[in-house]
């Protein structure tokens, strides 16, 4: 069906116990695109991933992936993925495995190349104990690729590797979006995001808090930040630059687009105990976008 | 033949500790046990009646310990991940669970089998080839009430309780339920315990077909716990579905 989005989700929200992880969450992905989730630990990306899997029951809302609910979806093979706890049964030889997931799917990739794309090439033969942590990452992406899915979540997938192995991964990846693959990928990486992804979705606390292009998203996070202690009754509003605020007990956290500016305003109106300077991260990012209250995301949605 | 069939057969065909735990040793106990209190028979069918006892007991011992065996170790497959790997593959996890317990009424036969051609052929028991056949088609049939306790207990915990399970639960149901020695030998306390063991009433079944006697009661006693088991088994597998993750 032309112009069925990859994925669609909708109003989801999930639940552990009285945790909320995701809350009434839309996002809308067309085909094609390479999408990074990106958030701190425990913003909700690997739930909104195992929500699209099927894997767990949104307490509301709806996913459909190329139109299909999840559990159509991963029948059907639409939807291949790396989970972040996901694994290989011990006693079995990797060619088993792959052999094993590969012939379950309607569609499936042809197994030559899906041992050069995903590069297990020499590690069919291999009982799954003996695979180095790199080498068990890229079995696990050919099992994600068995079914030849359009639509292709990853969790995390670098996690267990070194650089050389994150890089050869990423320029498998562009590989895949070239061939017209949906990548969608959950990281806490913001150079990850930034070098793969052309489109950026920054998730915090279960909501979606930016949504745009990778330079979008920076844009609205670069500046530095500045942390201090103040005493409760100190005025910290109406100080230049200063793009977003927050307080815990005494310390406090600017978030500002000129250090110079903020820091000189500072000055003149008291001292600045324990001061600290930093260049924005990522964390510091989604704090001042959660902090700054919009529930609107900011960037540009598609 | 099912894929993921010959796939779980494979796997536990790599596991050497299966082939002794559940083969050799029932085999070995058969030989020995045999040699150790066969002399207290006083004739040749005081003997023979010594020996078909022993060697059911020690069927039953090894069916059941390779039933356990094959069937907790479920466990081990949602803790490595692999059930959650599975559950994103078009293969419906009823067909996962179908296949644990058919591997483990599968792996049941050969202990049944050798621990009989040894109990014939080294210790001389002398049975008609009818009750040869039952013997060992009730045994087999009445396996499946370990393979649903297995299933349990590998739903319900996590590798390594599941891993010591393995062996303290076959120790267990063996010494309690009188398969390494008849309960004729426990004191009082015991052996009414022993009524509360579902492989007391596996053995039963198979020395009832051997005297030739009604095996209406243990075969409704371990239909009982079969029942039991399987109902449990169900309840947490709903609870907590096959992809969970551990921990």
């Amino acid at each position: 069906m032309p112009g069925t989005p990859a994925l669609d989700v909708s109003g989801l929200t999930v639940r552990y116990g009285d945790t909320v992880a995701v809350d009434e969450l839309d996002l809308t992905i067309p085909t094609g695109q390479t999408v990074a989730l990106l958030g701190p630990n425990g913003a909700g990306k690997s739930t909104v991933v195992n929500a699209v899997l099927g894997l767990l029951a949104p307490a509301a809302g709806a996913v459909r992936v190329l139109g299909r609910t999840p559990r159509e979806a991963v029948r059907a093979g639409s939807v291949g993925a790396m989970l972040q706890h996901g694994g290989l049964p011990s006693e079995a030889r990797v060619g088993e495995v792959l052999d094993l997931v590969r012939r379950s799917f309607p569609t499936r990739w042809p197994l030559e190349d899906l041992v050069v794309t995903a590069g297990i090439d020499g590690l069919l033969g291999r009982p799954v104990e003996a695979l180095s942590g790199g080498q068990r990452q890229r079995v696990l992406l050919a099992l994600a690729l068995a079914g030849a899915p359009p639509l292709l979540l990853l969790d995390e997938p670098t996690s267990a590797m070194d650089v050389e192995g994150r890089r050869a991964f990423w320029t498998t990846m562009r590989g895949l979006a070239e061939r017209g693959h949906t990548v969608v990928f959950a990281t806490h990486h913001l150079d990850e995001a930034d070098a793969v992804a052309d489109r950026v979705v920054v998730v915090a606390g279960g909501r979606l808090v930016a949504d745009g292009s990778s330079a979008q998203v920076k844009a609205g996070i670069v500046g530095r930040t500045i942390s201090f202690t103040a005493a409760p009754d100190r005025r910290l509003d109406g100080l230049p630059a200063v793009t977003g605020l927050t307080r815990q007990g005494t310390t406090v956290t600017l978030r500002t687009a000129d250090a110079d500016v903020t820091l000189r305003a500072l000055l003149a109106d008291g001292g600045l105990p324990d001061l600290e300077v930093r260049g924005a991260t990522l964390e510091d990012a989604v704090l001042s976008l959660i902090s700054t209250g919009t529930d609107a995301p900011i960037g540009v949605a598609r | 033949m099912n894929r993921l069939l010959v796939f779980q057969l494979r796997r536990v065909g790599r596991n050497k500790q299966y082939l002794f735990f559940t083969v050799l040793l029932p085999a070995l106990f058969t030989i020995f046990i045999t040699k150790i209190i066969g002399g207290q028979a006083g004739d040749a069918a005081g003997f023979q009646d010594l020996a078909a006892s022993v060697m059911v007991s020690m069927m039953a011992y090894g069916a059941l310990g390779a039933a356990l065996g094959a069937t907790i170790r479920i466990s081990f497959d949602r803790a490595s991940g692999w059930l959650r790997q599975l559950r994103i593959t078009p293969v419906p996890q009823t067909q996962v669970v179908a296949v644990d317990v058919a591997v483990g009424a599968l792996l049941a036969l050969p202990s049944l089998v050798v621990v009989a051609l040894v109990g014939r052929f080294v210790n001389g028991v002398q049975l008609g080839l009818g009750t040869w056949l039952t013997l060992v088609a009730v045994l087999w049939a009445g396996s499946v009430a370990f393979v649903a306790l297995g299933i349990l207990v590998g739903l319900s915990l996590e590798e390594k309780a599941a891993g010591g399970a393995i062996g303290i639960l076959g120790t267990m149901l063996a010494a309690l339920g009188g398969l390494w020695w008849p309960v004729e030998m426990f004191p009082d306390a015991m052996r009414a315990l022993a009524r509360f063991m579902p492989s007391y009433w596996y053995a039963e079944v198979g020395r009832d077909v051997v005297a030739g006697s009604s095996t209406v009661l243990p075969v409704l006693a371990l239909a009982g716990f079969t029942a039991l088991f399987g109902v449990l088994a169900v309840l947490v597998g709903t609870r907590r579905p096959l992809h969970a993750v551990s921990g």
